[in-house]
C-alpha cells in the first residue's frame, strides 16, 4: 500500500485553509500514528486517504492512482475508515448485519463474508454479541464494532480517528492487539490519537501536524528526542519519557523496562 | 461548515426592530381576518400591503419568489378543481370542452388561495426578519409556559442539526461503500439506509437534552424566567398592536354585517 | 474536620432494562474544598454515580433504587434535579448535547441556566463576561454554538454549568473532544476553582492527571466501592491493577528503581517528585 501526497493543499468553503502544502509519502504496512493540536488539520488530512475530501489543489495519489478517479465507496475496498463517532456509522439492527453491511455493498462474496465474521468478531471482542442490536452495547463495544465492520471489508489500509477516546485499559490492551494483528496480516494502520502513551506503544513511525502542516515525521523515537520543535505542537512526550529527558538520561525511551535499561547504563559510568 | 439555526441575516430594517410579539399578532389578524372575510378582496388587499412590508423589510426579491412561486401553481390547481367540480357551481363562465368553468367554484378558489397566501406571507416575513433567540425572549416574557417557549425553538433548530448530523452519517456511510453521489435515483438509494441512524440519533441525542436542561436549572419552580436577549415594545408596536387588533375587530364586524345581509 | 458536603449512603441503583446492578451499595463522604477522582473500567457504574448525585437518578432514569444521596444535606430523591442546579453541577461526556439548543449566540447560550433562575440582565452580562475570559471562549460569544469545533464546544458547556455557580461540580469526563493542551487548561481551571473552596469530583481515564489533581480516590468495579483513599496509598497498593484499572507511569518507574534496590524510597505518582527521584537514584 502507498498513500502519496504531493503539494497537497485543502481550503475550506469558509476560506479557512485547513491543508498548506503538504508532501507526504506513507507506504508499507508499519503503524503510522497522526499527532498534534486540534484544528492542526489531522482528521482533514487523513479524509483525503479515501476521498471523503478531495484536494483543492495538488494531489492524492492511491497505489499511484488519483484519487479523483474514484469515488469514495469505490476507494473503500482498498482504504477503510472508523469514524471518531460510533453513532455516525452503526445503523443496522445487529452487529452481525453491521459486519456483513459493508462487504456486500463492495460486492464481496457471501463465503468470504463468513469465512472472515468469526475472526474479525473475536478479533474485536463481540464474538458473543452478533446478534445483540448495536445501540444495546456499552459505548466501548460500539466503538469495536464499527472497528469491526471496516476490518470486515477486508481493505489494504485503515484510518482510525481517535480509537481511544473514552476506553479503558482494556480497550487499549485490545486496541493494540488489533493493530499488531492486522499489521501481522499486511494492513497499514494509520491513526490519529491524542494519547502520547498509546502512540509510543503501538506506532513505529509519527507524523507531527502542526497549523496545517507536518512538523516532523519519523521514526517514533526520533520524533519524541525533539522536544523542542515538539513544543511548537505542542505535543507533549508520554510520562516515562518525560522523566528520563527530566532526570538527563541520553536515550528516549517509552517503557519502563527500556527506562531501567537506561538508568542502569548510565548509573555505572 | 453548514448554516445553523433559523434563516435570520441581520438588515437592520424597520421590520426587523418590531417586537416579535406584534409579528405574531399580525400573522393571527390580518390571517384569520382573511379567513373569516367571506370573499378574496380582503386577502388581495393584504397581500398587496404585504409586499409592501417585504420591500421595507428588503426582502422583496425572496418574497416575490416565494409567493409566485407558491400562489401560481397553487391558484390554476384549486381553480381547476374547484372552478370545474364545485357543486356551487351555477354560472359558467368558460367551456373547454372537457369541462365548463364556473363563476362560484372560481371564487371559493380564490378565496381559498388568498387566505393561504395571506398566512404564508406573514410568516415568511415573521421568520425571515425575527432573530430566534429575541422570538424567544419575547415569548418569555409575555409569561408563555417555559416548557411551551423551549418547544418552539428546539423545533425551529432542530431541523440545521439534523442537516448536519446527515452530512457527517452520509460521508460515514460513502467509507463503508455506499455511492452518496451521482443521480438523483442513487442519493434517494443512499438517502434511506441513512434515515435510521439520523432519526434515532436525534431521538437518543434529544432524551439526553431534555435531562441537561434540568440539571441547568430548567423547570426551577416558583421563579419567573429571564432572558438574556432584550426584547422592548417600542411605540411604533403599540400602534400596530391597536391597529392589527382594530383591523380584525372591523373585519369581522363587516363579516357578521355582510353574512347577514344588513349590507 | 471540615464540613462534609456529600453524603452518599449505601446507594445502590439497577436501570430497568438491564439485569445487573450498576451501583451496589455505594458509602463515601466528601468534604467541603476537596478533590475527588472516581476512577474504573468503563461500565464499572462512574457515570451512573454522576447522574445519582446530580439528582438524574431517580428523577430522569427509570431503574430500582436503594440507599440515599445528600448534597449539602438535602436528599437528592426528594429535591429535583432543576432545584439542585445551584448546589451541585455536572459536566456530561458528550458535551453537544449539553447545549440548550435555544441559543443563538455562546452568550445567550452561557446565559441560559441564570434565566431559568431569573437572574436580573445586569447579573447575566456580569456573569457571562466573567466565565467567558476563565474559559478563554470570550473571542466566540457572538458565535452560533452551533457552529463550533467540539473543543470549543466542551468548553461552552463547562462554563454554562460553571455560571450557575454550584458548590459541588461533578466531571463525567469532560475534556474528551479536547486536545493534551487544551485538557490542560481545562483542569488548571478546575484546580483553580477547586483551591477557591468548590469541591470537584471527577471521572477521568487519564491516570497522570487522576494522581495530580486527586486529594482522594475511589476506585469502582462492577458498581463497588473497592478502595478509597488517597494517591500514593491507591496506588502503591499492588492488587490495585486487578480493578481493571492501570497505575500512573511514575508508580511504574519508582516501583521498578525500588525492586532493583537503586531507591528505598515510597512510590511517587507526579511527575517532579519522580524525576528528583531518578536524580538523586543515579548519584548514589
Amino acid at each position: 500500500m502507498k498513500i502519496e501526497l504531493k503539494k497537497m493543499r485543502h481550503v475550506y468553503p469558509t476560506g479557512d485553509e485547513a491543508l498548506k502544502g503538504i508532501d507526504l509519502v506513507i507506504e508499507g504496512t508499519d503503524p503510522v500514528a497522526i499527532i498534534g493540536q486540534n484544528g492542526a488539520g489531522k482528521t482533514t488530512i487523513v479524509k483525503h486517504f479515501n476521498g471523503i475530501l478531495r484536494p483543492t489543489s495538488g494531489e492524492v495519489l492511491i497505489n499511484d492512482e488519483n484519487i479523483e478517479k474514484c469515488s469514495t465507496a469505490q476507494w473503500s475496498k482498498e482504504i477503510g475508515y472508523v469514524f471518531q463517532n460510533p453513532d455516525d456509522q452503526l445503523f443496522l439492527e445487529t452487529v452481525r448485519k453491521e459486519f456483513e453491511f459493508g462487504p456486500q455493498q463492495i460486492g464481496m462474496s457471501q463465503k468470504e463474508i463468513e469465512d472472515r465474521i468469526g475472526w474479525v468478531a473475536k478479533l474485536v471482542g463481540l464474538e458473543d454479541k452478533l446478534d445483540v442490536h448495536p445501540f444495546d452495547l456499552t459505548s466501548t463495544e460500539k466503538k469495536f464494532c464499527t472497528i469491526g465492520s471496516v476490518i470486515m471489508m477486508n481493505p489494504k489500509a485503515l484510518i482510525f480517528d481517535e480509537p481511544t477516546c473514552g476506553q479503558d485499559v482494556e480497550g487499549n490492551i485490545r486496541l493494540r492487539r488489533i493493530i499488531e494483528e492486522l499489521h501481522d496480516r499486511g494492513k497499514l494502520c494509520i491513526t490519529i490519537s491524542h494519547d502520547m502513551k498509546f502512540v509510543v506503544d503501538n506506532f513505529k513511525r509519527v507524523i507531527v501536524m502542526c497549523k496545517g502542516q507536518v512538523l516532523l515525521d519519523g521514526k517514533t523515537e526520533d520524533v519524541f528526542t525533539q522536544t523542542e520543535v515538539l513544543k511548537q505542537s505542542f505535543v507533549t512526550p508520554p510520562p516515562i519519557t518525560k522523566v528520563a529527558q527530566g532526570a538527563g538520561l541520553k536515550k528516549t525511551v517509552f517503557t519502563t523496562e527500556a527506562f531501567i535499561k537506561v538508568f542502569e547504563e548510565e548509573r555505572k559510568k | 461548515m453548514a448554516k445553523v439555526s433559523n434563516t435570520f441575516v441581520p438588515k437592520h430594517t424597520v421590520v426587523e426592530n418590531i417586537n416579535p410579539m406584534t409579528k405574531i399578532l399580525a400573522v393571527f389578524s390580518l390571517g384569520l381576518g382573511t379567513l373569516i372575510f367571506p370573499n378574496f378582496w380582503l386577502g388581495l388587499f393584504v397581500i398587496l400591503g404585504l409586499f409592501v412590508v417585504a420591500g421595507l423589510a428588503k426582502l422583496l426579491k425572496e418574497f416575490v419568489k416565494i409567493m409566485f412561486g407558491f400562489g401560481i401553481p397553487i391558484t390554476v390547481m384549486l381553480i381547476f378543481i374547484q372552478g370545474c367540480y364545485s357543486p356551487k357551481n351555477r354560472t359558467y363562465i368558460a367551456d373547454f370542452g372537457f369541462a365548463k368553468l364556473g363563476l362560484e367554484g372560481s371564487l371559493y378558489a380564490l378565496k381559498v388561495v388568498s387566505t393561504l397566501l395571506v398566512f404564508l406571507g406573514t410568516f415568511y416575513i415573521m421568520n425571515k426578519t425575527t432573530y430566534t433567540g429575541k422570538l424567544v425572549a419575547a415569548l418569555t416574557n409575555s409569561g408563555l409556559p417555559p416548557k411551551a417557549g423551549y418547544l418552539v425553538l428546539a423545533s425551529l433548530n432542530v431541523v440545521p442539526q439534523m442537516q448536519r448530523r446527515m452530512s457527517i452519517i452520509q460521508e460515514a456511510q460513502s467509507a463503508r461503500g455506499v455511492e452518496t453521489g451521482g443521480g438523483m435515483l442513487a442519493r434517494v438509494k443512499a438517502y434511506i439506509p441513512l434515515l435510521g441512524p439520523v432519526v434515532m440519533s436525534s431521538l437518543t441525542d434529544a432524551q439526553e437534552r431534555g435531562m441537561t436542561l434540568e440539571t441547568r436549572g430548567f423547570g426551577i419552580t416558583g421563579v419567573k424566567q429571564t432572558t438574556y436577549v432584550e426584547v422592548e415594545k417600542s411605540g411604533l408596536d403599540k400602534i400596530l398592536n391597536m391597529l392589527l387588533i382594530l383591523f380584525f375587530v372591523i373585519v369581522l364586524v363587516v363579516t357578521v354585517l355582510m353574512k347577514t345581509n344588513i349590507i | 474536620m471540615s464540613n462534609v458536603v456529600l453524603e452518599v449512603k449505601d446507594f445502590s441503583f439497577k436501570y430497568r432494562q438491564t439485569k445487573r446492578k450498576a451501583l451496589k451499595k455505594v458509602s463515601f463522604q466528601v468534604e467541603e474544598g476537596s478533590f475527588l477522582c472516581i476512577i474504573g473500567a468503563n461500565g464499572s457504574g462512574k457515570s451512573t454515580l454522576c447522574n445519582a448525585l446530580v439528582g438524574l437518578i431517580p428523577h430522569y432514569f427509570v431503574g430500582k433504587m436503594a440507599g440515599e444521596i445528600r448534597v449539602n444535606g438535602i436528599n437528592v430523591a426528594e429535591s429535583s434535579i432543576a432545584n439542585l442546579s445551584s448546589e451541585i453541577g455536572l459536566v456530561f461526556q458528550n458535551p453537544f448535547n449539553q447545549l440548550s439548543y435555544t441559543a443563538g449566540t455562546v452568550a445567550e447560550e452561557l446565559a441560559y441556566g441564570l434565566g431559568n433562575r431569573g437572574e436580573s440582565r445586569e447579573k447575566m452580562v456580569e456573569k457571562v463576561k466573567y466565565v467567558a475570559e476563565l474559559m478563554r471562549i470570550d473571542h466566540i460569544i457572538h458565535k452560533n454554538p452551533l457552529e463550533l469545533s467540539g473543543g470549543q464546544v466542551q468548553r461552552v458547556a463547562f462554563g454554562s454549568t460553571f455560571i450557575m455557580e454550584p458548590k459541588i461540580l461533578v466531571l463525567d469526563e469532560c475534556t474528551t473532544q479536547l486536545d493534551p493542551l487544551g485538557s490542560e487548561e481545562i483542569f488548571d481551571i478546575v484546580k483553580n476553582l477547586n483551591s477557591k473552596g468548590i469541591t470537584v469530583i471527577m471521572v477521568d481515564h487519564d491516570m497522570e492527571r487522576v494522581a495530580r489533581c486527586a486529594d482522594r480516590i475511589m476506585v469502582l468495579d462492577q458498581g463497588e466501592v473497592v478502595a478509597i483513599d488517597e494517591p500514593k496509598k491507591i496506588f502503591g497498593n499492588p492488587d490495585i491493577v486487578n480493578h481493571h484499572i492501570d497505575v500512573p507511569d511514575y508508580v511504574k518507574i519508582t516501583q521498578a528503581l525500588r525492586e532493583k534496590g537503586y531507591t528505598s524510597h515510597e512510590i511517587e505518582v507526579t511527575e517532579e517528585p519522580t524525576v528528583e527521584l531518578v536524580k538523586e537514584a543515579l548519584q548514589a
